[in-house]
């Protein structure tokens, strides 16, 4: 009995593919049950002659399949239709054409990702090292040749079991003897990763107990990104400057590039005005081009409001009195005589600054194209 | 020169053929006189038993064309699992030429002078442009006129039938000499037909099904109907070895694995499909752009919305769970009721596809459309039990077919 205990199992190596087919049948009826095959290459209905039964694998992708679907569904309805709800391209909030791509990908991930390690998992994966191979016919078990190894912790395994295999013709038999070593992983490697595994516990225990407490220090900033700048706001104090304020005049003689009114020649061009009166004519050479410039920016920026015709009824006044707004005031029907009997200068200088609640829109259309919009206002509305 | 291979021998069922192609040319005579004498009885100027006839025909040209993508798959990718199954693939291919004769009547639609007031032509609305999208339609005129149509058409017949008849022929020469370099040859010319025959059945696709919608247009329509015409002549693969086997012939020659193997494409071009049709749906369900979703629109109103809801339900999920377990596929009983099913299915997505174009507000669905289908499907069996009749059913000196035997699915 204690040259038994010390034996891990008995090998029995075969030449030909018949060979192992014909062993496993034999060694199946006698009724062993702790024993494996193993060959270079699939074998044919070996699976039948070793009476394996078929896996339980497709049951696992299906549930995890289906599992993924509705997981795709459910985080999507959660997310767009619950959590947050934010409507896109006027679709309803919870649409299921929509989320049937992402329930397909996430099928086909919970089921491949399952397959995968369930696969692993049912064969026994991952084993680093197995005593069979220290056996000298192993070696060639990927290579040329079947081996057939039963376990020694087989009931069955005995003295009968070598008389039974060699009964099947093999090339070679060979016991292998059970390592020395007792299998067990060492006090010392169990202390390191105890406490490596103890200090993986560390940062999700500090992030649980920032989640529920409450604090008056500032957050941790793990990327500061620039929340914080060296700046100042307006109206902030600084004792840099004598004067105590942060915020600084131009160096006298700065002018912007882009500011025009500042061209002293051309005031009127610019304002709209010369010496305090408005202009009574368009300071611009007025040809077919610049009129329909004119007409195509009426229709950029000014239809929006007041309509294509200029009657005031534009699509944003539209939309407002559909919403009932009781603040909106309409826009003006540019068609009136009191519009038309101003000069062109003062339809300048209003769509320069804005009036009434009609904003300032010198900061989009370039003064040239403001004054092709007076124009046509002028000559073709 | 066959070295030490294993030797098969040649299986012809000429008594099994005959019946097949007798019952077949029945059905054919009885089923379209019924459905013309039922279609002449409604009285309006045929356009119901032309539209059956043509999604009839539509459905047979799915089993040959997609025989032929069959067959030249199998040869592109040197395809061992099938070898004993392609024959049969070969004689739904050898009734290519048999289906042009078969798209002759359809001439008598697209030149009959009958309903073009009322609705521009009697399936095709594109011959005498009328109605709300007339402008659109008029556009497309250098395409969609009656002698390009026509010429396009027997453009694609002739280069399927060329196709067909230099892959069948060189598969029964294979028989008689055992040439491996015949193997060889026609997989090297596999690759361009493939090419070829995918342009040209887009383009059948766009022509005889998509333009009875003119001011409609997708691409992938194409892809849509060869994802249908592989998953049916798969099914059509399952039912013709049923029967044959039943009448005592393949036995050895086609065993469980082959109907698995069978079984996991149905299963994969069902989901190809699938995946296809909501592609489209979904894009122009997203894009909400009038001139797309006008298409749908009348399918998913009244009274189109039951049958539409077949197209998920009847045609993805219903299959899909059906033959996901290889338990089933592994019967070739209840494989053979699945592709029954899913051929039944095939057929109505077809309808689906046109009938909604031509009768928006009612489902004209009644006998026409059952009679026209078996007489004309019945028509495809009788050449095609022709075919069958004249050479062996198996492939028996491909060099292929012992590894085609040796296989096992796990």
């Amino acid at each position: 009995m204690t040259n038994q205990t010390s034996i891990h199992g008995i090998l029995a190596e075969f030449d030909s593919v018949d060979g192992i087919l014909h062993a496993a049948e034999k060694v199946k009826q006698e009724g062993y049950r702790k024993w494996d095959c193993h060959t270079p290459f699939p074998v044919h209905g070996l699976d039948g002659a070793m009476g394996i039964r078929q896996t339980r694998l497709p049951w696992l992708v299906l549930v995890m399949g289906f599992a993924g679907c509705s997981g795709g569904i459910l985080l999507q309805w959660w997310t767009n239709a619950h959590d947050y709800v934010y409507r896109i391209s006027g679709k309803p909030d919870w649409s299921l054409p929509a989320n049937i791509p992402v329930a397909f990908e996430m099928t086909i991930l919970f089921a491949a990702l399952t397959a995968f390690f369930s696969m692993w998992i049912l064969n026994g994966f991952p084993r680093w090292y197995s005593p069979l191979f220290r056996a000298k016919c192993f070696t060639r078990a990927t290579d040329d040749r079947f081996v057939l190894a039963i376990d020694a912790r087989d009931d069955l395994f005995g003295e009968e079991t070598r008389k039974l295999l060699e009964s099947l013709s093999p090339s070679t038999i060979e016991m292998i003897e059970a390592p020395i070593e007792d299998g067990k992983i060492p006090l010392k490697l169990k202390g390191i990763l105890g406490i490596a595994l103890t200090l993986l516990l560390l940062p999700p225990a500090m992030i649980a107990n920032a989640r529920f407490t409450k604090s008056t220090q500032p957050r941790v900033h793990i990327v500061p990104n620039m929340d914080t700048q060296v700046t100042h706001r307006g109206q902030e104090a600084s004792d840099f400057f004598a004067d105590g304020q942060a915020m600084r005049l131009p160096i006298s003689g700065t002018y912007a590039q882009e500011d025009d009114r500042l061209i002293g020649e051309q005031v009127g061009f610019w304002t709209g005005k010369e010496n305090g009166a408005y202009l009574s004519s368009i300071p611009m050479d007025v040809t077919p081009e610049f009129e329909d410039r004119g007409r195509a920016r009426f229709g950029i920026y000014c239809s929006a409001c007041h309509a294509v015709n200029g009657s005031g009824q534009g699509t944003v006044h539209l939309r407002a009195q559909e919403l009932l707004s009781k603040t909106w005031v309409g826009p003006t029907d540019l068609r009136t005589d009191a519009i038309k009997q101003q000069a062109p200068g003062q339809l300048f200088e209003s769509i320069s600054n804005g009036i009434r609640n009609m904003p300032s829109y010198s900061s989009q259309i370039p003064a040239a194209d403001r004054w092709a919009i007076v124009q046509y206002l002028k000559e073709s509305l | 020169m066959n070295h030490t291979a294993p030797t098969y021998s040649a299986d012809f069922a000429t008594a099994a053929a005959s019946r097949l192609s007798r019952a077949g040319f029945l059905c054919g005579v009885v089923g379209l006189a019924v459905a013309i004498g039922l279609g002449l009885a409604e009285g309006d100027h045929m356009r119901h038993f032309w539209l059956s006839y043509l999604i009839a025909f539509a459905f047979v040209l799915t089993l040959g064309v997609g025989g032929l993508f069959f067959v030249l798959i199998q040869h592109i990718t040197g395809a061992k699992w099938s070898v004993t199954v392609r024959r049969q693939a070969e004689f739904a291919i050898g009734t290519i030429p048999f289906l042009a004769f078969l798209a002759l009547p359809l001439l008598v639609p697209l030149f009959s002078h009958e309903g073009v007031e009322e609705f521009g032509g009697l399936l095709w609305s594109w011959v005498h442009p009328h109605g709300d999208h007339a402008a659109l339609i008029t556009s497309k005129v250098p395409f969609l006129n009656v002698n390009f149509f026509v010429g396009r058409f027997v453009g694609y017949f002739l280069i399927w039938s060329l196709m067909a008849r230099y892959f069948k022929n060189a598969s029964i020469e294979q028989d008689k000499t055992g040439e491996h370099e015949l193997t060889v040859r026609m997989r090297t010319r596999s690759a361009l037909c493939l090419i070829v025959l995918a342009l040209t059945y887009s383009f059948a696709a766009f022509d005889l099904l998509m333009s009875t919608d003119p001011a409609w247009f997708s691409t992938i329509f194409g892809v849509y109907l060869f994802g249908a015409s592989f998953l049916a002549i798969h099914c059509f693969l399952v039912l013709s070895t049923l029967y044959y086997q039943r009448q005592g012939h393949l036995k050895k020659m086609v065993t469980i694995e082959h109907y698995h193997d069978l079984g996991k494409l149905m299963l994969a071009f069902t989901i190809f499909w699938a995946y296809i049709a909501f592609s489209q749906y979904m894009l122009y369900w997203y894009g909400n752009i009038p001139e797309e979703t006008a298409w749908y629109l009348i399918r998913i109103t009244s009274p189109w919305t039951n049958w539409s809801w077949i197209e998920p339900i009847g045609h993805f999920f219903i299959p899909f769970l059906g033959i996901l377990s290889r338990h089933i596929k592994r019967k070739p009983p209840l494989l053979g009721f699945w592709a029954f099913y899913i051929l039944v299915v095939h057929y109505i997505d077809l309808y689906w596809l046109v009938a909604p174009n031509l009768y928006p507000d009612t489902v004209p669905f009644n006998g026409v459309e059952v009679f026209a289908l078996i007489g004309v499907v019945g028509l495809f069996l009788w050449k095609y039990g022709q075919q069958a009749k004249k050479h062996s059913l198996l492939a028996h000196r491909d060099p292929l077919i012992s590894d085609c035997l040796a296989f096992q699915n796990y």
